[in-house]
């Protein structure tokens, strides 16, 4: 699976120290190595085999070996190779996978030996390779996705809501959700709990500004977001099993049609209509509501790649602007070269609901914004998750549940 | 060679030694030792911390329910895994014309997959699955009954899917204890007067007590170690706000990912390994007082 499904469950990290230094990459171009995509394979196969190919016909004597993991199980299949130094030279890795790494040696520095990141890519796109205590640039980025929400437009027409008037801000998901409980008691508009993301879209401040602490839990706005979101569920705007499903469970539900809204990246409604046809024709796609958020994917060299220079050199061919750009004419996800930006195939709507999600993603990604910090890792997210669950079944309060999760992840943070 | 060498036995043993030494005697060395470090996943240098995991350990409200929890399952499981099995062994045992269907029955879960299973009785218990839309239609209960989102009937509902998976396994295991129960002593009581319950608990309980000893241990220990029940039904969240957690589920949550604490874990599982050893002298213990 290709997109935010994989992006949002992977987008989390850890704190910062003190990255890799490794060699200086100016060697000369040449040697073998690996270079690991994740979830890429079979679908797109021949699209990673042009780009191999493309390299070592560009450089006589190089040669790449491809290798993809599994959607699945990515981040522990990287720790095991980390802890057990058989990190391939160039590793397919969001920011929030690279930062530990970074932190604690395993990746290259790639602004040291390269000057042109600035001119190459989006500011924000670069930026998620940069982390609070580290100096340098960790990774290359490669390409950016958004979420874009889906509406089932049946259930919203026959639970008393207008599907040309959908929800644009967290305010009115709630209004609308209240409607849909009134008309159609057994179905659900939203299926979702909150997360740090909601926070920052609350206006939060999440962490401070060191990256040392999380704050969320001072915040009367995060308090009060949770207060509605254990309401909403108390009075049954939610399917119950929601405290049991994590963010996947949301756009099955909704490919099952048992909710009428989730959120997805622009890649998702093909998805919904492969595994639900009853569902072609029938789904609207809208901006996501508030701010949308910014996920990103990039390409990261291995400081202890015997070499490096040919790593670094591959990385950066994979992420140039040609190369970026033949990959999203193949799916919906945009590239973070900036000379694409302006490509007019990424804001063409050719008439179809797969087109309208492109060009509203692609709008989106003008304004996207980094939701989640990428300090707050896997276990301090589901941590996060428990308390917000036992808040909104009523077993504590809100501000408790918010303490309780800060003070334990802010343990978990200064641990890593 | 010849036979009356020293090491000649040695041969024969070096290898499950060396198997034994590697992936069982160093491994649980390993885990005492980093119980008293704060080692990570990734490495890097390892402090020694004393008993500051086990301070935290103690003083951490998640591990209690976590500990609770297993307790509860074991306390449970025990003597419906011990008991249940043994009357469906005497039932089965019997040689009655399509008796292999039913042994066949009991014994099917077994075999399946504990994902499969538990993703099965996921449906099953699910508010819209099968129990619940029957009970809905029997005008039980109003509204769904919450399985999967209630701490307790969560927790119950997973030691129904262990109990349901169990039964044939440890069936078999007392098919076999009965097997070996003598013929001769059920004649013998029979004509001394002694009815079938009167046999049961004169002739057969004696003769399988050593396999009740046997099958309470290893049910403890499954029970004490639970995970996969209880993962696949909470969907891996441990159930809303974790409260449903066992002691390896909280292993696991803490010893995964890039910034997991190998210290801590290791210390949960030392508090594992302990907590499992007191039901299994309990059971040895009373089996050698009914001995004597």
């Amino acid at each position: 699976m290709l997109g935010t499904g994989v992006a949002a469950l992977m987008l989390s990290g850890c704190s910062g120290g003190s990255g890799g230094s490794g060699s200086s990459g100016d060697g000369s171009i040449n040697g073998t190595i690996t270079v690991q995509t994740w979830a890429l394979t079979p679908k797109f196969s021949d699209y990673l085999d042009g780009v191999k190919n493309g390299f070592e016909k560009e450089h006589p004597g190089v040669t790449v070996k491809m290798v993809d993991q599994p959607g699945d199980g990515y981040s522990d299949k990287v720790l095991s190779q980390a802890s057990s130094n058989s990190l391939p030279d160039v590793i397919n890795l969001p920011p929030d996978i690279a930062l530990p790494l970074a932190k604690h040696g395993y990746l290259q520095n790639v602004g040291k030996s390269d000057s042109s990141l600035a001119s190459t890519y989006v500011a924000g796109a670069l930026d998620a390779y940069k982390y609070k205590g580290l100096d340098g640039t960790y990774g290359y980025p490669w390409y950016l996705n958004t979420d874009v929400d889906y509406w089932n437009k049946t259930m919203l027409s026959d639970c008393g809501l207008d599907p040309s008037k959908v929800p644009t801000t967290t305010d009115q998901l709630f209004d609308q959700a209240a409607t849909m409980h009134q008309h159609c008691p057994d179905k659900y508009l939203m299926s979702r709990k909150p997360g740090l993301g909601d926070f920052t879209l609350a206006g939060v401040k999440v962490l401070n500004d060191d990256g040392t602490k999380f704050t969320f839990a001072d915040s009367p706005e995060a308090v009060d977001l949770i207060a509605r979101y254990a309401k909403a569920y108390q009075q049954k705007y939610m399917p119950p099993s929601v405290l049991n499903s994590d963010y996947l469970g949301n756009s099955t539900l909704f490919t099952q049609g048992k909710v009428a809204w989730t959120t997805g990246g622009a890649t998702s409604i093909s998805d919904f209509e492969k595994n639900n046809p009853s569902l072609k024709g029938n789904v609207i796609v809208s901006p996501a509501l508030d701010t949308a958020p910014l996920y990103v994917q990039g390409l990261s060299v291995s400081a202890k790649s015997k070499n490096l220079a040919t790593a670094e050199a591959f990385a950066k061919y994979m992420t140039d602007a040609k190369n970026q750009e033949a990959f999203a004419h193949l799916v919906n996800i945009f590239p973070s070269t900036k000379s694409s930006q302006s490509d007019p195939f990424f804001s063409k709507d050719d008439g179809t609901p797969n087109g309208k999600a492109r060009v509203l993603a692609n709008e989106a990604l003008k304004t996207a914004k980094n939701l989640t910090p990428v300090e707050a890792n896997s276990a301090m997210s589901t941590f996060l998750d428990q308390q917000i669950s036992l808040a909104m079944k009523g077993e504590t309060t809100p501000k408790e549940a918010l303490q309780t999760a800060q003070t334990k992840m802010n343990t978990l943070l200064a641990n890593g | 060679m010849r036979a009356n060498r020293w090491f000649t036995p040695w041969i024969f043993v070096i290898p499950a030694l060396v198997w034994l030494l590697a992936f069982s005697v160093w491994p649980s060395i390993n885990t005492v030792r980093l119980a008293f470090t704060n080692a990570s996943p990734l490495g890097g240098v390892s402090r020694f911390v004393g008993l500051q995991n086990f301070q935290t350990m103690f003083a951490d409200p998640q591990v209690w329910e976590a500990l609770l929890n297993s307790v509860v399952y074991m306390a449970v499981c025990l003597p419906l895994l011990t008991i249940l099995p043994l009357l469906i062994a005497l039932l089965v045992e019997k040689r009655l014309p399509g008796i292999a269907f039913f042994r066949t029955a009991f014994y099917s879960p077994v075999i399946a997959s504990a994902v499969v299973v538990g993703l099965i009785w996921t449906w099953i218990l699910d508010d819209r699955g099968v129990i619940n839309e029957m009970v809905k239609a029997l005008g039980i209960v109003q509204g769904p009954l919450p399985f999967l989102t209630d701490r307790w009937l969560l927790l119950f509902s997973a030691i129904s899917l262990t109990v349901w998976k169990g039964l044939g396994y440890y069936m078999i295991i007392f098919l076999a204890a009965l097997g070996n129960v003598g013929k001769d002593l059920h004649e013998a009581a029979a004509l001394d007067g002694a009815g079938a319950i009167r046999r049961f608990w004169s002739v057969t309980m004696p003769g399988v007590r050593g396999t009740m000893t046997l099958v309470g241990i290893l049910v403890c220990v499954s029970a004490l170690r639970v995970f996969s029940e209880l993962y696949i039904l909470t969907n891996g969240s441990g159930g809303p706000g974790g409260q449903d957690q066992s002691v390896v589920m909280l292993i696991q949550q803490y010893a995964r990912g890039f910034t997991g604490n190998l210290g801590y874990a290791s210390a949960l599982s030392l508090l594992l390994f302990a907590v499992t050893l007191v039901p299994m002298l309990v059971l040895a213990r009373l089996n050698s007082k009914a001995q004597q």
